[in-house]
Formats: C-alpha cells, sequence, structure tokens
C-alpha cells in the first residue's frame, strides 16, 4: 500500500494548520461557555465555529493521510473520525466545564488505539496512520461537541438530556425532546462525518489545490451549521437561534462563492452549453 | 386480531413508500454518476474521453442517503417539537435536506472536474444547472418517502427510537439497497456498452464510457431516463421487500411469541438466499459464459 495518489504540493504546512485548528476550535468552543456566564443564548453559534476550523484542520488530516492510496477510503476516514469522536465528546460533556479538554484527552486515546489496531493489527502499514487517527478522532470531537452546542447552547451533558415541552400551557422537562434524546446527536454525527471527508473526497487529482480544498471545507462546514442552527429553534430562543442562522448563511454564501471562483481559476474550461472538446490527437 | 390488520395495513403503505423511495434514489445516484460507476467516470479523462457525464461524488451512497435522510427526518422531528402539522413538517424537512444535497453534489462536480484540468476536462456549466435540479427532484422524493415511512413505524406501529435515528438506519439502508440492485444495471447495461456484449471490461477499456448518444452526445439526463426504466424500480422493488418484510414479521409474528419475529426473519433471509442461488444457476446455465459468434453460414 505504498501507491501516492497526487494532490497538490505547497501551501500551508499540516503542523500549522493542525495548531490552529486545535487552539481555535478550543477557544472557540469555550466562548459558548458565555451562554452559562451571562445567562443568555447569544453565544450558541460560536460552537458551529469551532466545528468549522475543526473541519479545516480534520480535511487537511485526512488529505495527509490519503495521499497513501487511500483512494475510496475517503469516506471511511471521516466515519471513523466521527465515530471515534462521539464516543470522546459525550464522555467530556459530562465533565462540566472540562467537557472540551477531557473529550480531546479521550478521543485522543480512543483515536490511538483505532490507530494501533489498524497498524499493527490490520497491518496497514501507513506511517501517518496513528497520528492522522488521533488527530481525526479529536476533530471529530470538536465537531461533535460543537454543533452540539450550537444546537442547545451548551456543550455540558445535562443541558444535551433535557429539554421542553409545553403541555396546556405548562412548561415540562423531559428527556426525549433533548438533543439526545431526540437522536439529534444523530443527525450531527453523519453532517459532521460527510462533511468531513467531502472536501478531500470532492477536490482529489491531480489538480488539487490546499487552498479550494480548505475553502470547501469551510463552506461544508457552514453548510452543516444552517440545518443545526434551524433544528436549534426548538431548543433555546427565538433570537438566539436566527442569529446563529443568519452566521451560517453568511459565512456558507461566503465560502461558496469564494469556492467557485477557486473552481474557475483552477479549471481547464469554463464551458456553458458547449460540446465535447476532444483531445489534440483524439482519444 | 383487529390491531393486526391495522399493522398489516401500515406495513404495506411503508412498502409502498419505500418502493417509491428506492426507485427514486437510484435514478438520483445514476444521474450523479454517484457510487461505484463512478470510478468509470472519474477515470474517462485521465484515459482521454473528455465527456459531458454528471460526476458527483459525496460518499458512497449508504453514507449519503445516511446523511439526507437522518438530516430530513431531524428537521422534521425539530418542526414537529415546534408544535408544526408532522406532514408539513416532513415535507419542510425533507425540502431543507434536498437543498444540502444540492449543494454538495455542486461542489463535488466542481471540485472533481477543476483537480482534472491537466487532462483537458473542462467545467460544463450547463450540466451544472439542468442535472442538479433533477437529483435533487428525485432526492426529495426518496427523502420525503423515507421520513414519511419512517413517521409511520413511529406514530403508526409504535417503534421505540426517535425519528432521526429511524431516519438514519433507514436511510443507510435505502443507499445499499440502491447501490446493490440499481447499479449494476446502470454501468453493465448503459455505461460500458462500448465494449461488445459479454466482453467485460479489459483494463485496456477503462474510461471507454458511452459518451455519444444516438444523435449528439450523452449527458446524465439520458442515464436517468434509462435508469428510471430497469434499475430504479429493481431497487424500488428491493427496498420494498425489505421494508414490507422486516415490518411484516414483527407485526404478525409478535402476538404469537416474543422470538416469533426472530426466527421468521432467518426463514425469510433462507427462502431469498435459495430463491437467488436457483435464479444465479438458472442464468449461468441459460445465458452460459461469452463464446465466439457462429459464423454465418448460407
Amino acid at each position: 500500500m505504498s501507491v501516492k495518489i497526487e494532490v497538490g504540493a505547497g501551501g500551508i504546512p499540516h503542523n500549522q494548520i493542525l495548531i490552529y485548528g486545535l487552539v481555535g476550535s478550543l477557544v472557540l468552543i469555550y466562548l459558548t461557555y458565555l451562554n452559562t456566564i451571562t445567562g443568555t443564548q447569544y453565544f450558541a453559534f460560536f460552537g458551529g465555529l469551532a466545528a468549522v476550523v475543526a473541519l479545516l484542520w480534520g480535511t487537511d488530516t485526512i488529505k495527509h493521510l490519503c495521499s497513501y492510496g487511500l483512494g475510496t477510503g475517503v469516506p471511511s476516514a471521516g466515519m471513523i473520525a466521527l465515530g471515534s469522536g462521539v464516543v470522546g465528546a459525550l464522555f467530556g460533556a459530562t465533565t462540566g466545564i472540562l467537557a472540551p479538554i477531557v473529550a480531546i484527552i479521550v478521543a485522543a486515546i480512543i483515536g490511538a488505539v483505532a490507530g494501533l489496531m489498524a497498524n499493527n493489527v490490520v497491518r496497514m502499514d501507513i506511517p501517518v496512520m496513528i497520528v492522522s487517527l488521533i488527530e481525526l478522532a479529536i476533530v471529530g470531537a470538536m465537531t461533535v461537541l460543537g454543533l452540539a452546542a450550537m444546537a442547545c447552547g451548551t456543550f455540558e451533558f445535562l443541558g444535551m438530556i433535557t429539554g421542553t415541552v409545553v403541555i396546556l400551557g405548562f412548561a415540562v422537562q423531559t428527556y426525549e425532546a433533548s438533543v439526545i434524546g431526540g437522536s439529534i446527536i444523530a443527525v450531527i454525527f453523519m453532517l459532521g462525518a460527510i462533511a468531513i471527508q467531502h472536501s478531500f473526497n470532492a477536490c482529489l487529482g491531480p489538480g488539487e489545490q490546499q487552498d479550494r480544498t480548505l475553502m470547501l471545507a469551510a463552506e461544508c462546514g457552514f453548510l452543516s451549521m444552517i440545518p443545526v442552527a434551524i433544528i436549534s429553534f426548538a431548543f433555546i430562543a427565538f433570537l438566539p437561534a436566527l442569529v446563529a442562522l443568519l452566521v451560517s448563511v453568511i459565512g456558507w454564501i461566503y465560502t461558496y462563492v469564494q469556492y467557485i471562483a477557486l473552481s474557475k481559476r483552477d479549471a481547464y474550461a469554463w464551458l456553458d452549453a458547449k460540446p465535447i472538446l476532444e483531445p489534440k490527437g483524439g482519444a | 386480531m383487529e390491531e393486526i390488520v391495522f399493522g398489516i395495513g401500515i406495513t404495506a403503505l411503508a412498502g409502498a413508500l419505500a418502493t417509491v423511495a428506492g426507485a427514486a434514489e437510484d435514478t438520483e445516484s445514476d444521474i450523479g454518476s454517484q457510487g461505484d460507476p463512478n470510478s468509470q467516470v472519474q477515470l474517462a479523462p485521465q484515459m482521454g474521453y473528455i465527456h459531458r457525464i454528471f460526476n458527483k461524488a459525496v460518499a458512497g451512497e449508504p453514507p449519503a442517503y445516511g446523511l439526507w435522510v437522518a438530516l430530513g427526518a431531524g428537521l422534521a422531528w425539530a418542526f414537529m417539537a415546534m408544535q408544526i402539522n408532522p406532514i408539513l413538517a416532513i415535507v419542510l424537512g425533507s425540502a431543507l435536506a434536498v437543498f444540502v444535497q444540492g449543494v454538495y453534489a455542486t461542489t463535488a462536480y466542481l471540485g472533481r472536474t477543476a483537480s482534472l484540468a491537466k487532462f483537458g476536462q473542462p467545467v460544463y456549466i450547463d450540466i451544472l444547472k439542468s442535472m442538479t435540479t433533477v437529483t435533487m427532484a428525485h432526492a426529495f422524493v426518496a427523502i420525503f418517502t423515507t421520513v414519511a415511512m419512517c413517521h409511520l413505524m413511529i406514530s403508526a406501529l409504535g417503534h421505540p427510537f426517535p425519528l432521526p435515528l429511524l431516519g438514519l438506519v433507514w436511510g443507510i439502508a435505502l443507499g445499499a439497497a440502491g447501490s446493490a440492485t440499481g447499479n449494476p444495471f446502470y454501468g453493465k447495461e448503459r455505461q460500458y456498452q462500448e465494449q461488445k456484449f459479454g466482453a467485460g471490461v479489459p483494463i485496456s477499456a477503462s474510461g471507454n464510457i458511452v459518451r455519444y448518444a444516438e444523435a449528439g452526445q450523452r449527458n446524465s439526463l439520458d442515464n436517468g431516463f434509462f435508469s428510471a426504466k430497469l434499475g430504479g424500480p429493481a431497487s424500488g422493488i428491493c427496498f420494498g421487500l425489505i421494508v414490507f418484510f422486516e415490518l411484516w414479521r414483527t407485526v404478525v409474528f409478535e402476538e404469537l411469541n416474543i422470538w416469533g419475529p426472530i426466527i421468521v426473519g432467518i426463514i425469510v433471509i433462507l427462502v431469498f438466499a435459495i430463491i437467488d442461488r436457483y435464479i444465479e444457476v438458472w442464468a449461468r446455465k441459460t445465458f452460459g459464459p461469452y463464446t465466439a459468434p457462429e459464423e454465418a453460414s448460407s
């Protein structure tokens, strides 16, 4: 398994993205704690931004890992990232204010075990496997924790398992109407799993460019924020959810337009309703 | 007794919804060359065959449909939690999920095609304009019917799972049914017909997909037309049967014994394995391995 699939060279070094991604997502996720401090819910959208930053980092990690000839393994990398991450995130969430840090530690341990299994038991023997799976598990944990915090306004477990239902004018607290009880966490899992693998899966090939792939990663992140913002109307007050929706839509439109411009830059030609251009000399 | 009759009615309705979902899902994914037809569409420009086929590689069909249906179900669940009528909630949830699907489809096509610039494959922007909407329409039918089916299971049959989780499970099953049943029809009967029938696809012919139609150039809408005729209904029957048998065994046999549905499930699997084996052997005997055509005498 040492066939290299071609990816673009150059760009920002991976380690730099790793540090920005880790620190950025941690800081942004802690900004949602302002909700608890100030007693409002307006800071919920920072959870979504943490997920966007984490997805940027995760995309670059997948590119790094999948350059070892894992063409069809790109979507699977997304699945294992979020699969390990969701365990770390939910375990971390039970620890109160330490949640993001504990989530990172637990996810790193799960990722390391998965990496050791892949390299030593399944014998895939990919040099960056262990490090990459640790990174991916942390990215998955931050994505789940970020989007869940965006949906219910807090990254604490109690907030994720209690929701309010209005019965005959009385607000009643139930488990069924919560982020975890209503399995919104399953939607977040899939949103993250597809978003983390899509950018590299969509842009792979000899003409891959790092800025285009990362712009697509940000686009996927903001796109995932939109449905979470809509779902959050069921959990948090109207205005905070509206703020979250506006932030996601504006971020999505900006990154989508930028991505189309970058695709236009890299494309061989940009044609509208034109016939097949046969290559010179024929096929 | 009345409860069982009611349950069987719901089972039949869920099976019918699943049949529509399967047909729409396969047509959608074939128009977008998702799943296994994707490898040849992706390879074609590298072998010098420039084409006008939509190449929307989001992920394999099961994970992709896992997301679309779970998302539709999650949004519908949230709308229902906001006291919106279930029918309207499912329509709105499916519409928003389709919006996400459409955006993923466009970014996948642009990304893959732009990365193939070295081989001279241009981005045909009219493909995006005309085909994304068609895939979105088919995806809407698939998502709406599947979410409606999940809602029926919960509200009428009393399934204990919340709607988004059931959506995730059945979405993955839907994608798997379409991927396993419908794609071979499209791939072998349509995409690789540049080769002689029965010749297989040798390495040297990789990427030599059908690019020209009877008149003019072929695009993915023609493939959708083909899929809607054969692969789509086949996938629909497959997914419909899966849903029908799954619910039927529980509704009918749970009253008798808690182990009843499990035993019936194993029997159903065995019966289908025998039928499949019989069809395979019959097809091999009837159509046989590829032989050189006999010279025309007289």
